[in-house]
């Protein structure tokens, strides 16, 4: 048999793999996790946004308005602290659903 | 419907967010990326994850994709990287494996074992950039301008690479008959 032949018949297209159901379903699962990643972590930053303009708002109105003025605004920011975290909670569990599912 | 046509179709369903079309894309292109990447690294099971981070990759620049070149050639180029990367890092030639080399039915192609083993080892021995031009263009049929479009090296560069890799290989052969 001539070389050349040899070479591409040993090193050619017919040693490509097979398709493969299992390889398209392994990348489409990556992908979705990949993707889910990034949504969670910007509906995470989205919601701490929020938070935080929302307690920026709320501690000046807060502060001229009471007398206790320093307890309202540490109130305030915790109370973003606290919507922060169950924004973060609600995408976990949001996932943990999507995992089961 | 054309080739071309369905695939471009497909991509633009693919940016729209419809896993489906990526999925499609996937299954279409699999062979000639895993082939490709199983030539270039010599590791079949490091191969085919790193042809799936190709893939998640793509998916994820699908957005950057300007269609200068084709789907296929696109992301062999993510998988050049990916391995070629990964190889600087850790070194993945050191430990190679040709048991995918024995998996491929004999009567099929009609390559002896022997010849296959002695050309998986020539290749281990070619430098990054000539094994990959070897394996584009030897082995999964891309032009040398899709090559060296994928490899990001100029045209005339490819073309010395394939030729000088072809040269060892034949070597690699006749020595084994030796």
């Amino acid at each position: 048999m001539d070389k050349e032949a040899r070479l591409l018949r040993a090193l050619g297209a017919p040693a490509a793999p097979k398709r493969d159901a299992r390889f398209v379903l392994a990348v489409m699962r990556d992908a979705e996790t990949a993707r889910f990643k990034k949504a969670s972590v910007l509906a995470v930053l989205r919601g701490a946004g929020f938070a935080a303009a929302a307690a920026a708002l709320a501690v000046p109105f807060l502060g001229s308005t009471s007398a206790g003025g320093a307890a309202l605004q540490s109130g305030a920011v915790g109370a973003g602290a606290l919507l922060t975290l169950v924004l973060a909670l609600r995408v976990m569990t949001g996932r943990a659903a999507a995992v089961r599912r | 419907m054309t080739e071309t046509h369905d695939e471009a179709r497909l991509i633009a369903a693919a940016r729209r967010g419809e896993s489906r079309a990526f999925a499609a894309l996937v299954d279409a292109h699999q062979q000639a990326v895993r082939g490709f990447l199983r030539r270039f690294t010599g590791h079949w099971a490091d191969a085919d994850d790193i042809a799936q981070e190709a893939f998640v990759t793509a998916w994820r620049k699908l957005d950057t994709f300007e269609g200068r070149s084709s789907f296929r050639s696109w992301v062999c180029g993510i998988g050049f990287r990916i391995a070629r990367d990964a190889r600087r890092s850790h070194d993945r030639a050191s430990v190679r494996d040709t048991d995918w080399l024995v998996e491929i039915d004999d009567a099929q192609d009609g390559a002896p074992i022997e010849d296959r083993m002695a050309l998986a080892a020539a290749m281990a021995t070619l430098p990054d950039e000539q094994r990959a031009a070897v394996a584009l263009c030897l082995g999964e049929g891309f032009s040398h301008s899709e090559a060296a479009a994928i490899l990001k090296l100029p045209l005339g560069t490819v073309k010395s690479h394939v030729t000088r890799g072809r040269e060892r290989l034949l070597k690699a052969l006749e020595a084994n008959d030796g």
